[in-house]
């Protein structure tokens, strides 16, 4: 708020209009009506300019997936990864092969001697 | 959608696919590598030299004409079976002998298989020939000791019910 020099007698200078403006200003302090602050507001502001500073919290479900997909995205652990799955899939896909061709044989060799009207 | 999902799921796709590529490549290839003839079962299962596959692919050669002989004859009693009940509301006395000539030429039919195995099993090392006939055995006539038996199980409990 600005203050004003409210004397009426601009000529009269000095310590007498200081002394009037101290006791002015005492005055409309004084009559100033101040709204009584709410309980623990300076706790609420303190804590309010603590969260402000504070780093973005994440909530925790975001936390490890990220660091999962950090891993992922590393060229090394990426490439053992999918050599990995392509050698287990070729093992047990050849494994599997054997078996199924190892039925078919056997299913050709039985068609052949043993005609379904047989058996 | 988070940005970290979508890319785990994408490296989790990518994974499955090379996965699942790989396996139906692998036994892909394995099935065409494998020889196709008719033999090639013996061959594998019982461990047989080129002498041994020699000979029983005589065998083999010389069963085939018969087998396919008995096979005419099984179908041609079959169609006159089918013709004699053909209609028919009872078992007539034709469709009687039919079905009596049929079940003869299936004997006799599966007496020269029989024949055909143990002549087999004869040129393989004693062992290997043991097995392959007991194999031989329980793949043609194991089916209808499987079938008898569950017919005369079910008939049995039935017998117990009150």
């Amino acid at each position: 708020m600005n203050k004003e020099n409210i004397n009426p007698d601009p000529g009269c200078a000095g310590g007498f209009a200081g002394a009037s403006d101290g006791r002015l200003g005492a005055l409309l302090r004084e009559s100033r009506v101040s709204p009584a602050l709410p309980p623990r507001f300076q706790e609420g502001v303190w804590r309010r300019i603590e969260e402000a500073a504070a780093p973005v919290k994440v909530t925790g479900g975001i936390t490890w997936l990220d660091a999962l997909v950090t891993l992922v995205l590393r060229p090394r652990f990426a490439l053992a990864t999918a050599t990995v799955l392509m050698v287990a899939g070729a093992l047990l896909g050849v494994r599997e092969g054997n078996q199924m061709a190892h039925q078919d044989a056997q299913a050709r060799y039985l068609a052949v001697v043993a005609p379904n009207s047989l058996r | 959608m988070n940005r970290s999902l979508v890319i785990l799921l994408g490296a989790l796709v990518l994974g499955v696919a090379l996965f699942g590529g790989s396996y139906f490549a692998g036994q892909r290839a394995c099935r065409m590598t494998r020889p196709a003839d008719d033999l090639s079962w013996l061959r594998d299962e019982f461990h047989l030299t080129d002498a041994e596959m020699t000979r029983i692919q005589k065998l083999h050669e010389g069963y085939l004409p018969k087998c396919a002989e008995m096979c005419a004859k099984i179908a041609a009693k079959k169609s006159e079976l089918e013709t004699a009940l053909g209609g028919a509301t009872n078992v007539n006395p034709v469709a009687q002998q039919k079905l009596a000539e049929l079940a003869a030429l299936r004997a006799q039919c599966q007496s020269q298989m029989l024949q055909h195995f143990i002549e087999v099993s004869r040129t393989m090392p004693p062992e290997p020939g043991r097995h392959y006939l007991a194999e031989m055995q329980r793949l043609t006539l194991g089916f209808h000791e499987q079938t008898e038996q569950s017919m005369s199980g079910s008939m049995g409990h039935e017998h117990h019910q009150p």
